[in-house]
């Protein structure tokens, strides 16, 4: 469900020791041009929890995580400064899983969450990093960067106004605020999501979350479009506020690399085809096809953002993906309402089956766009 | 179903076609085998030494999958194109070919499978299984040359005239949805999981120049097609296709499967023609019948298979015998209706399958029967002969023909080759 963002370069690696970490560094495997520095950590969880004590020298890194306990203990994550910047979840007792990130020097943490023992543990960086871009790299990063803090400053104008209708008890005018609010969202949701906690206060649906913590756009929209009231949303509309300006200050401090770029575009059409073609998103607006819409524009920028990129290493590729991207927007043509999209609702399954079939064929080659990005 | 059925397939092939690696071989790729290194950069040739499980060979005159040996598993798709490109289809097939040819060997599909920062160009669900006994199929469908009228590739002119629209029979209730496609692949082995694997990795290729359009999983083979396999039940608890086309009888391949090098058109020569329906069995109905009832339906017993009035399953069926001026086989059983004697002779390779698609939303009856699928030379003197005589069959009364499909099987294709080439190249 969390996506990472934060995704960058890697290569394979060999299994396990016991609660404890071992690092070795690694040639990198035929067909990728893997940095010199390219760390591999190997880490065993167990019920106790994490290794209480890791030391990694910086550059990119992967983490190789092997589950020996009973199944109390099933996820990994690295935060820095209580942001999730890499985790892998759902490790089955003697499965492992592995994740990759790039790691400045400095002083991290590791979670284990539901560990007896150690259900957090220390994570060292040590020494320099060389994360540096070569001019066209830091030229599509800062296209994304420019598109990222104007969806950001567009999604807190329309939270404060969409809140402002709420706490006014305005129920008509908070329904038609509400689709404003969601569309800079959605265009921008993986990197929300790298934040922790904050995605799930923002956005999830019922069912996410144990129901006494549930808030945030869904639980208004549920308010608003089921019930037609605004009554006991007043509070919850306070911390969405709050935790869209604290997003918003986030958004800052996200690091980005091309390569990760392109895969949040691939997780923004797994977003339409996993929740948005299915109807389960907007489930009371039904206003599933203006956040399908707001994925496709948000997944169309982070391509275009790294476009000139893979035009020199794969063009035929990028010219392919450029095509299936018109296609996704001819498919949405018909389903044009105004300046937004009809509900859900209208759509007959021929319709859904039909849109979900542009969005896999213009997610697949997308999703090969990143390998291309990490060679120099 | 029988040890010597195992035995069978086993075996070395008579062509040599099974290169079984000795089973200890598998027995070393055990669970604990990181998948990413039976992915990396294996050739078809490495496979074949690292992996147990017989191999059928992918390249030959005539495609894989129809006088091969039965598998025990089946899994059938249809593909519609989205393109309107003649070149995409070509690609797809060359793409197509090409993943098939690895995947019959056991190897996985692409190139690229280590790559941590790509997602894999196989999907790794048969990685460790070898190849077995994987056949994949392909035919193309009426709509590829002629779709709402229009010839989208320009081949509208070289459809066989024996690729016909089927005529609607009596008791048809076929479903569009279950029926048809532009492209047909057929992916029979030993194992379910490579079954699987390969229509997923093939619509994997497929996608942004033709979707899925329908798929049918079959669970059991109903059919032989080599003497050497023993006769299966379907799941009326009956033998069915006792008198197969089978792998031996060279004259009636000649005659009734293959396409001929007089045969038009020219693109189709050492090819065939494909029939499929997915026959419902009620079966609910059909265990209510009495075990007389049931022989009586199907014109033979059910323990031994024999033909009425005889005592063992290969027992030449007597269609004239009498008992008190009755026939021994009814007239309206399937036996005597289905026979190539009551069809000017028509003969139909049978390869089909069990199937079940769990329970039927409407009556809460199991949704299961036969998925049939025969080849032969031409449907017109095959399939449609046959099934026009079985207007009357005493089956008709248990079973529905709920989906349907013809394909033209183009013929075999070569290490350097794709199949389809003879239609598009």
């Amino acid at each position: 469900m969390k996506v990472r963002l934060l995704r960058a370069l890697s290569v394979a690696t060999v299994v396990v020791g016991a609660t404890t970490a071992a690092v070795t560094g690694t040639a990198g495997t035929a067909g990728a041009l893997v940095p010199a520095k390219h760390t591999n950590v190997k880490v065993t969880i167990d019920d106790d929890g994490c290794p209480a004590k890791l030391t990694v020298p910086a550059g990119p890194a992967t983490f190789k995580v092997s589950n020996e306990g009973d199944g109390s203990v099933s996820e990994f994550e690295v935060l820095s400064d209580g942001r999730i910047i890499g985790e892998v979840e759902n490790i089955a007792p003697g499965l492992h899983g592995s994740f990759s990130l790039t790691l400045k020097p400095g002083a991290y943490s590791t979670k284990c969450p539901g560990g007896s023992e150690h259900e957090t543990g220390k994570l060292t960086v040590t020494g320099t990093a060389d994360t540096k871009l070569t001019p066209s790299q830091q030229s599509s990063v800062d296209t994304y960067r420019t598109y990222l803090e104007d969806q950001t400053a567009q999604l807190v104008t329309a939270t404060d106004a969409f809140v402002a209708a709420v706490k006014a008890g305005n129920v008509d005018l908070a329904k038609q605020l509400y689709a404003a609010a969601r569309i800079p969202y959605e265009r921008i949701e993986p990197v929300a999501e790298t934040f922790g906690d904050l995605d799930p206060k923002i956005d999830a649906r019922k069912g996410d979350v144990p129901d006494k913590e549930w808030g945030g756009f869904h639980k208004i929209e549920q308010a608003l479009f089921v019930g037609n009231t605004t009554d006991g949303m007043s509070d919850v509309a306070t911390e969405l506020q709050a935790d869209v300006a604290t997003l918003a200050n986030l958004m800052g401090s996200v690091e980005l690399q091309p390569a990760a770029v392109a895969n949040g575009a691939v997780e923004l059409l797994n977003e339409v085809s996993a929740s948005k073609i299915t109807g389960e998103e907007e489930r009371y607006s039904r206003l599933d096809l203006v956040d399908f819409a707001a994925n496709v524009e948000g997944a169309r920028a982070a391509f275009d953002a790294v476009k000139p990129l893979l035009t020199g290493k794969n063009a035929a590729l990028a010219s392919q993906i450029g095509t299936r991207f018109g296609a996704v927007d001819a498919a949405l043509v018909p389903y044009r309402a105004g300046t937004s999209y009809v509900l859900y609702t209208s759509l007959a399954p021929s319709d859904t089956k039909s849109l979900s079939q542009v969005i896999d064929a213009l997610a697949e080659p997308l999703s090969t766009v990143a390998k291309h990005l990490v060679k120099q | 179903m029988s040890g010597r059925e195992h035995s069978a397939r086993a075996r070395p092939s008579r062509r040599g076609f099974l290169t079984a690696a000795g089973a200890g071989a598998l027995g070393a790729l055990t669970a604990g085998t990181v998948a990413g290194d039976l992915l990396s950069g294996a050739t078809p040739a490495a496979a074949d030494d690292a992996l147990a499980g017989a191999q059928v060979p992918f390249h030959g005159l005539h495609q894989a999958g129809i006088v091969t040996p039965a598998q025990d598993r089946l899994l059938f798709a249809t593909f519609d194109l989205t393109t309107n490109d003649r070149g995409d289809v070509v690609r797809l097939l060359q793409e197509w070919t090409r993943a098939a040819r690895r995947m019959t060997a056991g190897a996985p599909v692409g190139s690229d499978n280590a790559d941590l920062d790509a997602p894999p160009d196989d999907t790794g669900e048969a990685a460790g299984l070898g190849p077995a006994s994987l056949t994949v199929t392909f035919g193309v469908g009426g709509s590829l040359f002629r779709k709402d009228g229009v010839d989208r590739y320009g081949l509208a002119a070289r459809r066989p005239a024996a690729l016909v629209d089927l005529p609607e029979f009596a008791g048809d209730v076929v479903d569009p949805a279950r029926s048809d496609g532009d492209l047909a692949v057929q992916a029979c082995a030993d194992d379910p999981n490579v079954c699987f694997h390969a229509i997923r990795n093939l619509a994997r290729i497929a996608r942004g120049t033709a979707v899925l359009r329908w798929s049918q999983m079959g669970f059991g083979r109903t059919s032989s097609t080599d003497a050497t396999q023993e006769t299966p039940r379907n799941l009326m608890g009956f033998k069915d296709g006792t008198n197969n086309v089978v792998a031996e009888d060279t004259d009636a391949l000649r005659s009734s499967v293959w396409v001929g090098a007089a045969d038009d058109p020219a693109w189709m020569r050492d090819g065939s023609y494909m029939v499929v329906r997915r026959i419902r069995m009620l079966l609910e109905v059909w265990d209510r019948s009495t075990l007389a009832d049931q022989q009586l339906t199907i014109g033979r017993t059910k323990t031994a298979g024999a033909p009425l009035g005889a005592r063992r399953e290969h027992d030449a069926v007597d269609l004239d015998a009498t008992s008190d001026g009755d026939p021994v086989i009814p007239v309206d059983a399937h036996i005597r209706l289905a026979a190539p004697s009551e069809a000017e002779g028509a003969r139909l390779l049978r390869r089909g399958y069990s199937f079940t698609d769990g329970i039927d939303p409407v009556t809460n009856q199991l949704d299961a029967g036969l998925f049939f699928v025969a080849f032969q030379r031409d449907p017109r003197t095959g399939f449609v002969r046959v099934q026009q005589n079985l207007a009357t069959d005493a089956l008709n009364e248990y079973i529905r023909h709920t989906g349907s499909g013809v394909f033209a099987i183009p013929p075999g294709t070569t290490p350097t080759g794709f199949v389809g080439e003879t239609l598009l190249a």
